[in-house]
C-alpha cells in the first residue's frame, strides 16, 4: 500500500513541475537559453494562466471580459446562445460525427468481413482491390472527400468511416477466416448445417477478433473526423485547432488540445468496459473471484 | 482360461469373433462396415500411404478399441468414417449407407483428442448446444442439461465458461455435449489423451457407466493398451504406418469393469502382456522411421 501512494505523489509532482515549467519557464530562457527550449515560448504553446481563461471563456463560464456568467441576467444558456462556437457545441459537433463514424465503420467493416471471411470465392475475387485500397494511406483522401461531401457533418462521417471501415475489415476477415477447424466440425458433427455453423460458431469465433479492434477503432475515427475538420469545416474541435492556428491564438489550440485529449481518454476507457463484457468469457479480460 | 483370445492375424472378416460362444442374434447388426480403407496423401509431390487395405466391422453395442502407434493413422481411419474426410479407396457404410464427406451421419456422435468447447458458451450453453441445434424446446433442454451434468460431475459450474475449468472438466464438458444428443454410435479420438492419469481413471469410470446403461455402439481410438483393456470388448491393434490391421484381440473381462481395481487381476495383467508383444513391436517400428 505504501508504494501505492509513493506513486501517486510521484505523479503529481510530475504534473505541478510541468505547469510550472510552461507557466514561468520561459522567463529563464533569456539567461539560460540553454536549458530552457525556444520552443517554450508562450507565443507557440500558450500558458497555463492563459489556457485557462480562455477555456473559461470558450466553455461559456465566463463572458468575454473574464467576468463570470453564473449570476448574470442570461447566465450559461443565453450565453451559449450567444457564441454558436462556443466550446459544448464544437465537442459536440467532434463527438456526434466520431459516433456514427465509428458505428458506421464497424456495422459496415464486421458485415463484408463475415462474408468474405465466409465466402472463399468472393474473397478472391475483392482481394486485389482491397489491397489496393488499404495500401493508399487514407488520410490521402481526406481532401477528396470534404470536396464530395463539403463541409457539414456527412464528409466528417466519411472520413473516419473510410478508416474505420479498413481496420475492422481486416480483423473481421481474418478473424473469420481463423475460425478453429475443429470448433466448425464439432459443431457440423452434431448435425449443424451451414447457416447453423455460421450463426452459432464463425460469428462468435470471429468476434473476438471484431471487439479487439474496437479500441483502435473508436480512436481512429475520432482522428478522422479531426482530420476531415481540419481540411474543411463548420464546426467541430478540429476546426477550432485550425482557425487557432490561423489567428495565432495558442491559448485556443491548448484549449481544443486538452478537451481532445479528455475525450479520446473517455473514449477508449468507454470501449474498454464494453469489451471486458463481450469477452469476459477470455483469460484476458476475466476477473478472477 | 485367458481373457483375451487371438483371432487370426490380418482377416478381413475379423469383424465376426470366432469364439466358441452361442451365435449371435439378429440384435446385433452390424452398424459400422469398413471394407478395404485406403488413405494416401501428396507431400512434396510423392505418394504417402497413411492407411492400407483396413476392413473390419462393428455389431451393435459392442465397444471396440482401436490401438496402434502414433502415425500408424488410427484417427484417420477414424475421420474417414466420421465422414471429416475422403478416403483414397475402400467402402465405409453405416447401418448399410454409406458414408459422405462432410454429410456425417445423424446417429453419429464424434469426441475430439483436444477440447473443443466454445470458450465463448457457459458450460450450460455448451452441453445443450446440440439439442439447441434441433429445436429440442427450452424445457426439455434444461432437464437434460441438468441429467448430463450430473453424470459428469460438473454441478455448480453450469454457468462458468470454459477458460475457469481445468482440462478434465472441458473434456467432460465435451463428452456430454456429444452423449446428450444420445448418438446410438461413438466415434471416440483419444478423447482423454490429454488427461492426467487420476482424471483419465476417473473419466474412464464415468464412461463405463454411461456406456453401461446406454450400450452405444462405440470405436475409440487410443495409443494406450490399457486405457484399452479397460473399456472395450474387442481391440484391433494397427501395424506402424502404412496402417494395416495387424491383430484382432478379444477381451473377456468380467464386467462391470472398475478401472483401478481391473489393474489388479491377474487375467487383467496375463492379457496386457500378450497384446503388449504385439504392440510394442509396432511401437518399435514406429520409433525407427
Amino acid at each position: 500500500m505504501q508504494k501505492r501512494i509513493w506513486v501517486h505523489l510521484a505523479q503529481v509532482a510530475i504534473v505541478l513541475w510541468l505547469l510550472a515549467t510552461w507557466e514561468w519557464g520561459f522567463m529563464l530562457n533569456e539567461r539560460f537559453d540553454w536549458l530552457v527550449p525556444d520552443i517554450l515560448d508562450p507565443y507557440f504553446v500558450s500558458q497555463p494562466s492563459e489556457i485557462w481563461e480562455r477555456f473559461l471563456s470558450l466553455a461559456c463560464f465566463t463572458d468575454i471580459n473574464g467576468v463570470s456568467v453564473f449570476g448574470t441576467e442570461t447566465g450559461f444558456t443565453g450565453c451559449l446562445a450567444r457564441t454558436p462556437d462556443n466550446l459544448w457545441a464544437m465537442t459536440w459537433a467532434t463527438l456526434y460525427n466520431t459516433f456514427w463514424g465509428f458505428v458506421v465503420g464497424v456495422g459496415s467493416g464486421v458485415l463484408i468481413g463475415l462474408v468474405l471471411g465466409r465466402y472463399e470465392g468472393l474473397a478472391r475475387i475483392f482481394e486485389p482491390f482491397i489491397i489496393a485500397v488499404n495500401s493508399l494511406p487514407r488520410i490521402a483522401l481526406v481532401p477528396l472527400i470534404v470536396l464530395m461531401f463539403g463541409l457539414g457533418d456527412l464528409s466528417k462521417v466519411m472520413t473516419a468511416w473510410v478508416i474505420v471501415f479498413f481496420l475492422v475489415f481486416f480483423n473481421t476477415y481474418e478473424g473469420a477466416r481463423s475460425v478453429d477447424r475443429d470448433h466448425i466440425n464439432a459443431a457440423r458433427l452434431l448435425g449443424a448445417s451451414d447457416w447453423q455453423i455460421t450463426r452459432t460458431v464463425v460469428v462468435p469465433s470471429t468476434m473476438a477478433w471484431v471487439f479487439a479492434s474496437l479500441t483502435p477503432a473508436v480512436s481512429f475515427s475520432l482522428i478522422g473526423v479531426i482530420v476531415g475538420e481540419f481540411i474543411g469545416a463548420e464546426k467541430g474541435l478540429g476546426k477550432v485547432i485550425i482557425e487557432a492556428e490561423a489567428t495565432l491564438e495558442s491559448a485556443d489550440m491548448m484549449v481544443a488540445l486538452f478537451v481532445l485529449m479528455v475525450v479520446g481518454v473517455a473514449l477508449a476507457l468507454g470501449i474498454r468496459r464494453v469489451q471486458a463484457y463481450l469477452l469476459r468469457w477470455q483469460a484476458h479480460f476475466h476477473e478472477v473471484q | 482360461m485367458t481373457a483375451a483370445s487371438r483371432i487370426a492375424p490380418a482377416d478381413p472378416s475379423a469383424g465376426a469373433p470366432r469364439t466358441d460362444e452361442a451365435p449371435r442374434g439378429a440384435a446385433d447388426r452390424v452398424r459400422i462396415e469398413v471394407r478395404g480403407l485406403v488413405k494416401s496423401y501428396r507431400l512434396h509431390g510423392r505418394e504417402i500411404a497413411a492407411v492400407d487395405d483396413i476392413s473390419f466391422a462393428i455389431r451393435e453395442g459392442e465397444f471396440v478399441a482401436l490401438i496402434g502407434p502414433s502415425g500408424c493413422g488410427k484417427s484417420t481411419v477414424l475421420n474417414m468414417i466420421a465422414g471429416l474426410i475422403p478416403c483414397t479407396a475402400g467402402d465405409i457404410r453405416i447401418d448399410g449407407q454409406p458414408v459422405r464427406t462432410g454429410r456425417p451421419a445423424p446417429a453419429v456422435g464424434y469426441v475430439f483428442q483436444r477440447d473443443t468447447v466454445y470458450p465463448w458458451r457457459t458450460v450450460r450453453r455448451n452441453i445443450g448446444y446440440g439439442l439447441e441445434l434441433t429445436g429440442v424446446p427450452a424445457a426439455e433442454r434444461e432437464a437434460r442439461i441438468r441429467e448430463a451434468v450430473g453424470q459428469a460431475g460438473l454441478e455448480g459450474f453450469e454457468d462458468a465458461y470454459p477458460l475457469a475449468l481445468s482440462g478434465g472438466m472441458r473434456q467432460r464438458v465435451a463428452l456430454m455435449r456429444t452423449l446428450i444428443v444420445r448418438p446410438e454410435i461413438l466415434l471416440m479420438d483419444e478423447p482423454f489423451g490429454a488427461l492426467d492419469t487420476h482424471t483419465k481413471l476417473d473419466m474412464h469410470r464415468t464412461l463405463l457407466d454411461i456406456w453401461g446403461r446406454e450400450r452405444q455402439t462405440v470405436l475409440f481410438v487410443t495409443h494406450d493398451l490399457a486405457e484399452a483393456l479397460t473399456l472395450s470388448d474387442r481391440i484391433i491393434v494397427l501395424s506402424a504406418r502404412p496402417g494395416r490391421i495387424k491383430e484382432t484381440f478379444e477381451v473377456t473381462l468380467e464386467r462391470p469393469r472398475d478401472p483401478v481395481r481391473l489393474r489388479e487381476s491377474a487375467d487383467y495383467a496375463d492379457s496386457f502382456s500378450r497384446i503388449w508383444h504385439c504392440l510394442g513391436e509396432e511401437f518399435a517400428k514406429a520409433k525407427a522411421e
